[in-house]
C-alpha cells in the first residue's frame, strides 16, 4: 500500500477506524468521502446516549439510574479484569474517545466500540465502597456526610456517586474501578497489537505519532491525579470569568482512583437544543471562546469537546466538565499555529501561510503542488474566521469539515501530515464544530477570535467580549 | 493448496456468534442439562473458547476414522464456516438450551450420523458416524480441550472443579449415544482414556489438509489472520506433546510476555465477537441466571 498520511485522523479517529477493519474483515477501500453527515448525526446522538450515561449530568439522576444495570454489577476485581482486561479496557477507551469521532468508521464498528461500553456494568456498592475505603482510609460513609451509594452515573473507566463533604458541600466523586489502571497499563504496551489496529485506520506510513499519542492519552486518564490537576489549572484560571465554570476539585478528597469535585447542575445539550436561538448563540460563544482561550492562554486543550461535557444555564453561562484528556502545549508548540492562523487569515498571504505549514511540519515540504491547491485543500479549516461578520455554523459546513478531514482521496491529502503534537486538535473540527453546528450558532467568529489571538488582541466583539474584558482586567489587578 | 480445496473462512466470527446467540434462550423452562451453577455455563463464556475450540478440532481430526467421517460427508469443504457455525449452535443448545431443546438437536445429530457410514481410505476399515467409540472420542477431545486451554489461557478451574467439570459433560456425551458407563468422569479417567486411544490416532493426510486450512485460513481480512496467528499458536500451544510431532508442528514459544499478547488477542477476537448482534444480551441472560442461582 502506497503510504499516506492524512490531516484526518484523530488519535482516536484512527484507532476506531482501525476496529473497523478489524472487525470487518472485508476491505472498505478509501474512507468514505459522503460520511460526514452520518458522522454528525451519531456524533449528536452519541453525545445524547452518553450524555444519558456521563458522569456529570447529575441533574436527571434518576431517569440515569434506569441505565445502569445493578442486577450485572461488577462485584469483585476479578469481575472487572474479565469485563475490561485482554484490551478490552484500551478498545473501550479508544471508542469512548472515538464515539463521534468517526468520519470513517462503519455502522459494524460503531455498533461494536458501543457494545463495548454497553457491556461494562457498574461496580456494586460494596465494590465502590471498597476501593473508596482503600484511597481515603475510612469507608465513605466516614469520610463523607452523605454518601449515596448507588451510583449515578458510568464514567470513564470508573463510575460517580453524589456526596455531601463533612462540611456540607454538595459533590460528585468518580470512582475507579479497581484494578484497571493496571490492566489497561499492561495492554498499552502491547504495542504490536494496537498497531496493528492502527494501522489499517491510518493508511499512514507513520502511525507511531497516533500510537504513542493515545498511549499517553490513556496513560493519563488512568491517575486521576492527572485530570484532578488540569481542572484545577482551568478552575482558577477561569475563576470570576462572566459565562464560564469550572466545577472546584475537593482536593483532600482526590486520589489516583477518586477525584471529588463541586457538583453542578444545569440543563443538557439535548435540552439546549429546544431553548431560544439567541439562547443557543449564547452557549456557543462561550464554548467558542472557553476553547480558544484555554488553548492559547492556558495553554490547554480538553481533547473530549463534547456535548455530555457541557451543563448550560441561561444568559449563556457553561459548566465545563471532565478533564480527563487535556493535553497541554508550550508555547512554541503554539505558535506554529497562530503563525499559520495569522498567514491565512490577517495577512492573506497564502505562500507565507504555505511555509507556516511546512514549519509547523503539516505539509512535507517541496511538496509538487501549487500553493493554490493547498489553500483550497486546508482553508475549508478557518471557512468561519476568514472575513469579519456574522456567519452561521450549520450542520452542512460542520459535515463538509469532516469530509475533507476524511478526504483521502485529494491530490493534497498525500502529502499533509499530522504531528504529533497537534493529533488531538483535530478534535476542534470534528467536535467542536460538530457542537456548534448542531446549534445551527451565529456570531461574528472572526471578531471573536481577533479578541483571543495574542498577535491581534482585538477590541470586545459582543457584550459576552467586554464582561470578559472586565474579568480579565480584574485577573490582572489581583495577579499585580 | 489448501485454499482451492476449501471454500473461504468469511463470516467465521459473525456466524459463530449468531449460532451461539440462537443457543441461549431467552425465557426457558427449565434450567437444561447443566444449570445456571455448573462449571460448564462458567466456562462457556472463557475468553479461552476458541483455543479451546481449535484444539478440540486438532485432537478429533486426529483419529482416522472420525477425520474420515467428516472428510467424506460433512460437506465441510463446501463451506466450513456453515459447518463449525452448525457445531457451534450444537454446543450452545446442549449446554444452556432447555433440556427438550437440547434432546432434540442431539436427536437430530443422530440422525444425521445414521448415514454417515464408509471406508476410510486410509486404514481400509469401516466407520459409522454413530459408533459410540467414535463419538467418545469426538467428546472427551472437547473436554480436554476446554481444560487444557483454559489452563493457560483463561480462567484456570481448579482440580476439583476440573473433576465437576468432566463429570457434568458425561450428560452431553450420553445425549448423542455414548453408553454412560464409557463416559470419563473425572480428570484421571479422562486421561487414562485419551491414552488408551493414543496407539490409534493418527495424522491422516485429510487431517493434515483440513487442519492447515484451519489454522490459516483464507478469506480473513489481513488484520484478523494476525490475529487468528495467535490463537492458533495458542491451540498447538496447549496440544500434548505427541499430538503436536503427529502433525509435525514445533511448540511454540510461551514466555510471560508471548501469553500475555496472546491473551489480549483473544480479548480483541472476544470484543468482535461481542459486537455481533445478540451476543451482549445472550451472556446478560447467562450471567443473571448464574447471580440468580448464587446463594446470597
Amino acid at each position: 500500500m502506497k503510504p499516506r498520511r492524512l490531516l484526518a485522523t484523530t488519535m482516536t479517529g484512527g484507532a476506531a477506524a482501525a476496529l473497523t477493519l478489524v472487525l470487518l474483515r472485508r476491505r472498505l477501500g478509501p474512507l468514505r468521502l459522503d460520511r460526514g453527515r452520518a458522522a454528525l448525526r451519531l456524533f449528536v446522538r452519541g453525545g445524547v446516549r452518553y450524555a444519558a450515561s456521563a458522569p456529570r449530568l447529575f441533574v436527571a439522576a434518576g431517569e440515569q439510574r434506569q441505565l445502569l444495570r445493578e442486577d450485572l454489577a461488577l462485584q469483585t476485581a476479578e469481575d472487572v479484569a474479565g469485563t475490561l482486561g485482554a484490551m478490552k479496557g484500551v478498545m473501550m477507551k479508544i471508542g469512548q474517545m472515538a464515539s463521534y469521532v468517526d468520519g470513517g468508521l462503519s455502522p459494524a464498528v460503531r455498533h461494536t466500540l458501543a457494545r463495548l461500553q454497553d457491556s461494562v456494568p457498574p461496580m456494586s456498592a460494596e465494590l465502590a465502597a471498597q476501593v473508596v475505603t482503600e484511597e481515603l482510609g475510612v469507608p465513605p460513609e466516614r469520610a463523607f456526610a452523605r454518601w449515596d451509594p448507588r451510583p449515578i452515573a458510568a464514567a470513564s473507566i470508573g463510575q460517580v456517586h453524589r456526596a455531601v463533604t463533612l462540611d456540607g458541600r454538595p459533590v460528585a466523586v468518580k470512582v475507579q474501578y479497581p484494578g484497571i489502571a493496571e490492566t489497561i497499563a499492561a495492554d498499552l504496551r502491547n504495542v504490536a497489537l494496537i498497531r496493528r489496529m492502527l494501522r489499517i485506520a491510518a493508511p499512514a506510513q507513520d502511525v507511531d505519532a497516533l500510537l504513542s499519542e493515545l498511549r499517553d492519552r490513556i496513560g493519563e486518564e488512568l491517575d486521576y491525579r492527572h485530570e484532578a490537576a488540569s481542572q484545577r489549572l482551568m478552575a482558577a484560571y477561569y475563576h470570576g470569568h462572566p459565562t464560564i465554570h469550572i466545577p472546584a476539585i475537593i482536593d483532600e478528597l482526590s486520589t489516583r482512583r477518586l477525584i471529588t469535585s463541586e457538583l453542578s447542575g444545569g440543563a443538557r445539550f439535548a435540552e439546549l437544543a429546544t431553548w431560544p436561538q439567541h439562547e443557543r448563540d449564547l452557549a456557543a460563544e462561550t464554548i467558542y471562546r472557553f476553547v480558544f482561550r484555554s488553548l492559547y492562554e492556558v495553554g490547554a486543550f480538553n481533547g473530549d469537546p463534547h456535548p455530555g461535557n457541557y451543563l448550560f444555564h441561561r444568559g449563556g453561562k457553561v459548566t465545563f466538565l471532565d478533564f480527563g484528556l487535556v493535553r497541554h502545549f508550550t508555547s512554541a508548540e503554539l505558535q506554529p499555529l497562530l503563525q499559520m492562523a495569522r498567514t491565512i487569515c490577517v495577512e492573506h498571504d497564502p505562500e507565507a501561510f504555505r511555509a507556516s505549514l511546512e514549519n509547523a511540519g503539516f505539509l512535507r515540504p517541496g511538496a509538487p503542488l501549487s500553493t493554490q491547491e493547498i489553500v483550497e485543500h486546508l482553508a475549508v479549516f478557518y471557512d468561519t474566521i476568514r472575513e469579519p461578520g456574522p456567519v452561521t455554523i450549520t450542520s452542512d459546513y460542520a459535515s463538509s469539515v469532516v469530509r475533507r478531514f476524511f478526504d483521502l482521496r485529494s491530490p493534497v491529502a498525500q502529502y499533509i501530515a499530522v504531528p504529533r503534537s497537534y493529533v488531538i486538535l483535530q478534535r476542534i473540527n470534528l467536535g467542536l464544530f460538530a457542537v456548534l453546528g448542531e446549534l445551527s450558532a451565529t456570531a461574528d467568529w472572526r471578531a471573536i477570535a481577533e479578541e483571543i489571538w495574542p498577535f491581534v488582541h482585538g477590541p470586545a466583539a459582543t457584550p459576552m467580549g467586554q464582561a470578559e474584558a472586565a474579568w480579565r482586567v480584574r485577573r490582572h489587578a489581583i495577579a499585580a | 493448496m489448501t485454499a482451492d480445496l476449501y471454500a473461504t473462512a468469511t463470516g467465521l466470527i459473525e456466524r459463530s456468534a449468531a449460532a451461539f446467540v440462537s443457543g441461549v434462550p431467552e425465557d426457558p423452562a427449565d434450567d437444561g442439562l447443566f444449570g445456571p451453577a455448573s462449571v460448564a455455563w462458567r466456562v462457556s463464556t472463557d475468553l479461552a473458547t476458541p483455543v479451546a475450540g481449535l484444539r478440540s478440532l486438532l485432537m478429533q481430526a486426529l483419529h482416522p476414522l472420525a477425520m474420515a467421517g467428516v472428510d467424506q460427508h460433512s460437506g465441510w469443504r463446501r463451506d466450513p464456516v456453515g459447518r463449525l457455525a452448525a457445531t457451534s449452535a450444537y454446543l450452545a443448545t446442549v449446554t444452556f438450551g432447555e433440556r427438550a431443546v437440547a434432546e432434540q438437536a442431539a436427536a437430530r445429530v443422530r440422525r444425521i450420523h445414521d448415514h454417515v457410514r464408509g471406508v476410510d481410505a486410509v486404514t481400509g476399515r469401516r466407520y459409522a458416524a454413530g459408533d459410540p467409540a467414535l463419538l467418545l472420542w469426538v467428546h472427551a477431545a472437547q473436554v480436554d480441550s476446554v481444560l487444557a486451554a483454559g489452563s493457560l489461557f483463561g480462567a484456570a478451574l481448579s482440580a476439583a472443579d476440573s473433576d465437576r467439570y468432566v463429570a457434568e459433560m458425561v450428560a452431553a456425551a450420553e445425549l448423542v449415544g455414548v453408553p454412560r458407563p464409557l463416559v470419563p468422569a473425572s480428570v484421571a479417567e479422562l486421561g487414562r482414556y485419551v491414552a488408551s486411544v493414543r496407539p490409534g490416532l493418527s495424522c491422516t493426510p485429510a487431517a493434515a489438509e483440513s487442519m492447515a486450512y484451519l489454522l490459516d485460513p483464507p478469506g480473513l481480512d489481513e488484520e484478523v489472520a494476525e490475529i487468528w496467528q495467535d490463537v492458533r499458536d495458542a491451540a498447538i500451544a496447549v496440544l500434548p506433546d505427541w499430538a503436536r510431532q503427529m502433525y509435525g508442528y514445533d511448540a511454540p514459544s510461551l514466555s510471560p510476555e508471548r501469553k500475555t499478547e496472546i491473551r489480549q488477542s483473544l480479548g480483541v477476537v472476544d470484543a468482535m465477537f461481542l459486537g455481533q448482534p445478540g451476543v451482549l444480551e445472550a451472556r446478560q441472560r447467562i450471567m443473571l441466571r448464574m447471580r440468580a442461582g448464587r446463594p446470597a
